[in-house]
């Protein structure tokens, strides 16, 4: 691959954590901004830009390979938000084929259309499927494709486990020019304990937080509209959270190869925080005691 | 562990059991793969001038999966290729042979091969991906599985037949020889009242496959047609004889006929006369190479590079006719250690051989060769022609064999024995006189 045009981040988190949420309302914040934007869901589900695009009909990368026929990026693209050109890998209907060897193609199939060459974009976005479960998913953090990436976290420990995970993938893939890490974005916080976990996760982690987004109505009402929190409320105060957002990640260039936790440390650390928060909630002790 | 390989000869799991398929008339092979590992198979067995046909080379049937079937799925593709092949190709029984690729797809072949025999057609499945194993395994594992569901497909009244006995362990094209050997064995067996299913070549067919249920016996030379012979054993009850090797003269012969007679009745009468016969033809043809024996230092001391079952087989006999010092062997179809086989010949190979090494690199193999300083080489075309180019002498018996054509050739019983003794004689004494007239050539232009 030759010279990069625009930053290419790539978006990871555990399964429902809020990384299409998250990516499209960055993106659009971006737009907003002035810049060209490109989002690429890559995940078979091909939901990642539906609040971008009013949940119109977009057909998938994968769809037209499986047509056979040639691949025109208009059929595949659509302008969003503030220009932002959405694009959906696509993949198989579940349970059949290969969603990971898809994501690969679909990507090829975007460099062979010189997509980055005639859309000139400022930033990319690539919001990846769940956890990185096999090679395919790990495509855009190789191969130089993209050289960040964000993890969307809330304080549950499943989501931490999985960014752990993304971490275990940087580590291996950083070293022969794959992706280091932006940051951790803390998703759905709400009030107690929520942030300082995260916190103290990335203290473990030898990571950062790229910025916390609160649990908020104005997110899943705006879905709802089939939009994103910065069309839909531009003037709200989450709107500005996501607008903080999108200038942390689009200026930030502190990339770090994380230190992920080995499984009996991660055991370990989960269980002295559920000892915490248990007496946190009984009101034992208040949260800056606890910690 | 990664390095490179040279040579390796033997070809994938998938490789083995298109070959095997494709000598059982009347099966008609659907390789669910890409294109290059049906192709790989054709193109490395050449040398050996088999594979042509109906569905040999490149007419083997397959789907030809390319990536949009890796992303979404190959399953329709293999249906359509299935319908295609029935309605094109005529044949008593289609097995799907599934490669690396269908297995890590994850394709629901099963489901589809339950499905088109629900609508009759006479289809099983198999999955013989590269990954699981060499040659040897496909080879043992497309019998077992065609074994395990055949009997489904192609429904057929089981009625024990008592003189019928089940040949396994001689695999197609892995044993150059394996028709000739097929035939002896048959006439072995024939000359004391027994009949063999014998699966393969022109004597054997798709109708061995189903009257296998109904024989008496299965009986198993070398290790790898342990498993086949297993599903018949538990399927249906039919025991198993194992033996390390395929008889290597009248000794074997004598001990297979005993074996067999404890678990069948054989015509007594007719062994005895049988292995008299043999008996004598053995010492009417050693009697007459013993000059040779003498004139020449015959196989002093030797190497062996082959299959288990040739290896250990043709060791015995060398050392029996010539009091021949095995230097070395190496194996080039036990490539791991083997926890699948009941069947263990280490004893057997320990006993009449100083080193043992396992291998299919050829480069490490031409170095073991080295290092064992013997003047006498056997094994395939490759250690043939690295024997000629250090100048030793050379035999080339094992898989692959280029410079010759090898129709129904046997090496095993005492025809074959007298044949490989004949062999080994012509290769030593070949050697010796090239040396000789070099080194008249040489004192000539002196
Ligand atoms: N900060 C938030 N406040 C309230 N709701 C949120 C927030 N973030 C995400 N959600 C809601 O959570 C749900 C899942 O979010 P989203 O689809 O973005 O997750 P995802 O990680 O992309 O999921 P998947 O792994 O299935 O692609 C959505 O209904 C979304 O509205
Ligand atoms: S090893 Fe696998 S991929 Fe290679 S030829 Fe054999 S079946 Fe095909
Ligand atoms: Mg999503």
């Amino acid at each position: 691959m030759g010279k990069k045009i625009g930053k290419h981040i790539a978006i990871y988190g555990k399964g429902g954590i809020g990384k299409s949420t998250t990516t499209s309302n960055i993106s659009a914040a971006l737009a907003e901004a002035g810049y060209k934007v490109v989002q690429i869901g890559c995940d078979p589900k091909s939901d990642s830009t539906n609040t971008l695009r009013g949940n119109n009909y977009l057909p998938t990368v994968l769809d037209s390979l499986r047509e056979g026929n040639k691949i025109h990026l208009d059929d595949i693209s659509v302008k969003g938000f503030g220009g932002v050109l959405c694009i959906e890998s696509g993949g198989p209907v579940p349970g059949v084929g290969c969603a990971g060897r898809g994501i690969n193609a679909a990507v090829n199939v975007l460099q062979e259309l010189r997509l980055f060459e005639e859309f000139k974009p400022d930033y990319v976005l690539y919001d990846v499927l769940g956890d990185v479960v096999c090679g395919g998913f790990a495509v855009p953090i190789r191969d130089g494709i993209t050289d960040r990436a964000y993890v969307v976290s809330s304080s549950d420990f499943m989501a931490l486990y999985a960014a752990n995970n993304l971490f275990k993938a940087i580590n291996k893939y950083a070293p022969t020019g794959g992706a280091k890490l932006g940051g951790v974005i803390a998703n759905s916080m709400k009030p107690g304990y929520h942030r300082e976990i995260v916190d103290d996760f990335v203290t473990k982690t030898g990571t950062s937080i790229a910025g916390y987004v609160n649990r908020s109505l104005d997110v899943q009402q705006s879905e709802l509209y089939g939009k994103t929190v910065i069309e839909a409320k531009p003037d709200s105060a989450q709107a500005d959270i996501y607008r903080n957002l999108a200038k942390y990640i689009a200026e930030n260039e502190n990339l770090v190869v994380p230190n992920p936790l080995g499984a009996a440390e991660l055991r370990d650390w989960a269980r002295s925080w559920g000892d915490r928060i248990y007496d946190i909630e009984n009101g034992v002790v208040g949260v800056a005691e606890a910690i | 562990m990664s390095g490179v390989i040279k040579n390796p000869r033997n070809g994938c799991a998938l490789h083995g059991a298109l070959q095997t398929v494709q000598e059982i008339r009347g099966v008609v092979p659907i390789i669910h793969a890409n294109a290059g590992c049906g192709v790989i198979n054709y193109l490395s067995a050449l040398s050996t001038g088999e594979g042509r046909g109906l569905t040999g080379g490149y007419n083997a049937p397959g789907t030809t999966v390319q990536e949009r079937h890796v992303i979404f799925g190959g399953a329709s593709r293999l249906r359509e290729q299935i319908k295609n092949t029935i309605k094109i190709v005529n044949g008593d029984l289609y097995v799907i042979l599934n490669s690396c690729e269908s297995a890590m797809v994850g394709d629901d072949v099963e489901a589809m091969t339950r499905e088109i025999v629900e609508q009759g057609e006479p289809v099983v499945n198999t999955l013989v991906a590269g990954f699981n194993g060499g040659a040897h395994y496909g080879y043992e594992h497309v019998l077992a599985d065609i074994l395990r569901s055949v009997y489904e497909v192609k429904k057929n009244e089981r009625k024990t037949d008592e003189t019928l006995v089940n040949i396994f362990g001689i695999i197609p094209w892995k044993d150059p020889f394996w028709k000739g050997n097929l035939d002896e064995i048959s006439k072995i067996l024939k000359a004391v009242g027994l009949r063999s299913n014998v699966f393969f070549g022109d004597n054997g067919g798709v109708e061995d496959l189903i009257k296998a249920q109904n024989a008496k016996l299965s009986i198993v030379f070398g290790r790898w047609g342990e498993l086949p012979a297993s599903v018949l054993e538990t399927k249906f009850g039919i025991p198993k004889l194992l033996f390390p090797t395929l008889p290597a003269d009248y000794k074997d012969e004598k001990e297979l006929i005993e074996k067999i007679s404890e678990l069948v009745s054989v015509n007594k009468e007719k062994a005895e006369q049988f292995l008299a016969k043999e008996k004598k033809y053995e010492e009417n043809y050693r009697a007459r190479i013993l000059t040779d024996l003498l004139d020449y230092d015959i196989g002093k001391d030797a190497a062996i590079v082959g299959d288990e079952e040739t290896v250990i087989r043709v060791a015995k006999l060398l050392k029996s006719t010539f009091g021949t010092e095995i230097r070395s062997v190496v194996l080039t179809d036990v490539l791991k250690h083997d926890e699948d086989h009941l069947a263990d010949y280490t004893d057997d190979i320990e006993g009449i051989v100083s080193k043992v090494y396992i291998s299919s690199d050829q480069k490490e193999i031409e170095e073991i060769l080295k290092a064992s300083k013997t003047e006498f080489i056997i094994g395939s075309s490759f250690e043939k022609a690295f024997a000629e180019k250090r100048g030793n002498a050379a035999l080339d018996i094992s898989f692959p064999i280029y410079d010759r054509t090898i129709l129904n050739k046997t090496t095993i019983g005492t025809v074959g024995e007298i044949g490989l003794i004949e062999d080994i004689v012509y290769a030593v004494k070949k050697y010796e006189w090239n040396r000789k007239n070099n080194l008249v050539a040489y004192i000539r232009n002196y």
